[in-house]
């Protein structure tokens, strides 16, 4: 058994686990931005459309809270609880700028 | 270029002079053109893209144009570079059954990079994606590759679908729905552009406003000392932006194979 080669082997490894657990980190964090525009968007839109209707221009603004509730469930649903399931572990897991 | 550091280059403008502060602006980032067709007008930060896809193309010929099993000069360091797109962008992303979209990530990669650092380059000074204009047009070659990857491989609908996990029960999809395509169709290749842009234009604006504030408040007075601190922020935020230069080279190029890879398979 070679213990030079099993430790580079391990440094590769641990440096391959780094840069994946940075991509997903990446692509999690964006992806999670703009879940937080866009349920305020969707649902502000139809506030506002509804608002405009009716008359009640609150709609709006209860709207965009309530896209904004729905999004912070979904992310928690999806990479929470539920994403922890279903995702292999990661060595590591780095944040975005 | 237009503005304050025209008025600055003319000369005396500093503080106790009767000038006001010259502070830097959108107008900064307008170039008057070289030349103009029609209504067409050709400016600084679009030769800098030009020289920007012109470095990218000749280095990479240059560097492989008579590949050697045993790389000497430019190979080496173009091996280096495509080794380092591959192990740290689209390897992490998409694995080896990836590697036919390598010189896509490279040249995209590549092509950010430098039009980003001709903002710390004399001369140029100028970074070209902070014309958000400049900037759009990639976001819509990546997106396209994504839709065109996503449809072919997991169908239209297969691909819709594949949007919102599986176990989410029916009503909420109802919910998830119009949040989802927002997401999907405007947020997504919206956030992925204006990230690029909005660092490269605040990297920009600081640069500009720590060198104007520098040469404004050189006299001697007491605006000596802020010059001198105003010439160290310069300086700090220079070396930050060849950090910042390639990081968001980095980032667009990381969440370009990302999508790739999404699109390829579905995500859970």
């Amino acid at each position: 058994m070679n213990g030079k080669g099993d430790g580079a082997s391990t440094e590769s490894s641990r440096k391959r686990a780094a840069a994946e657990g940075r991509a997903e980190g990446l692509n999690i964090g964006w992806t999670v931005f703009s879940y937080l525009l866009s349920g305020m968007a969707a649902y502000g839109a139809i506030g506002w459309l509804v608002g405009r209707a009716v008359h009640v221009s609150l709609l709006f603004p209860l709207g965009m809270l309530v896209g904004l509730g729905i999004s912070i469930g979904f992310i928690i649903y999806r990479y929470g609880m539920h994403g922890v399931e279903s995702r292999a572990p990661r060595k590591e897991m780095t944040g975005d700028r | 270029m237009t503005g304050d550091v025209g008025v600055l280059a003319s000369g005396g403008c500093h503080i106790f002079s009767g000038c006001g502060f010259p502070a830097p602006g959108l107008q900064d980032f307008n170039w008057k053109p070289f030349f103009t067709v029609g209504t067409f007008g050709f400016a600084k930060p679009m030769l800098l893209a030009i020289i920007a896809a012109l470095v990218v193309i000749v280095f990479f010929w240059l560097a492989f144009r008579s590949p050697k099993l045993v790389p000497r000069g430019m190979q080496n360091i173009g091996e280096v570079a495509i080794l380092g797109v591959r192990d740290q962008i689209l390897r992490p992303s998409l694995g080896k059954k990836g590697d036919s979209y390598l010189p896509f990530l490279v040249s995209l990669f590549f092509f950010i990079y430098i039009m980003n650092v001709m903002e710390l380059i004399p001369i140029f000074q100028f970074p070209v994606t902070s014309r958000i204009g400049f900037v759009w047009p990639l976001v819509f070659i990546v997106y396209f590759l994504y839709l065109y990857l996503g449809f072919k491989n997991q169908g239209a609908w297969g691909y819709l679908r594949n949007m919102i996990p599986p176990g989410v029960p029916a009503p909420i999809y109802i919910i998830l729905v119009p949040v989802e395509l927002l997401r999907f169709f405007v947020f997504q290749p919206f956030t992925l552009g204006v990230r690029l842009f909005g660092n490269m234009f605040a990297g920009h604006l600081l640069l500009t406003i720590f060198t104007i504030a520098t040469w404004y408040l050189l006299t001697f007075s007491v605006g000596l000392i802020y010059s001198v601190g105003s010439f160290a922020l310069a300086i700090f935020v220079f070396v930050l932006e060849t950090l910042v230069t390639l990081l968001q080279a980095f980032i667009f190029t990381t969440l370009t194979a990302t999508y790739i890879a999404s699109s390829l398979e579905a995500a859970h």
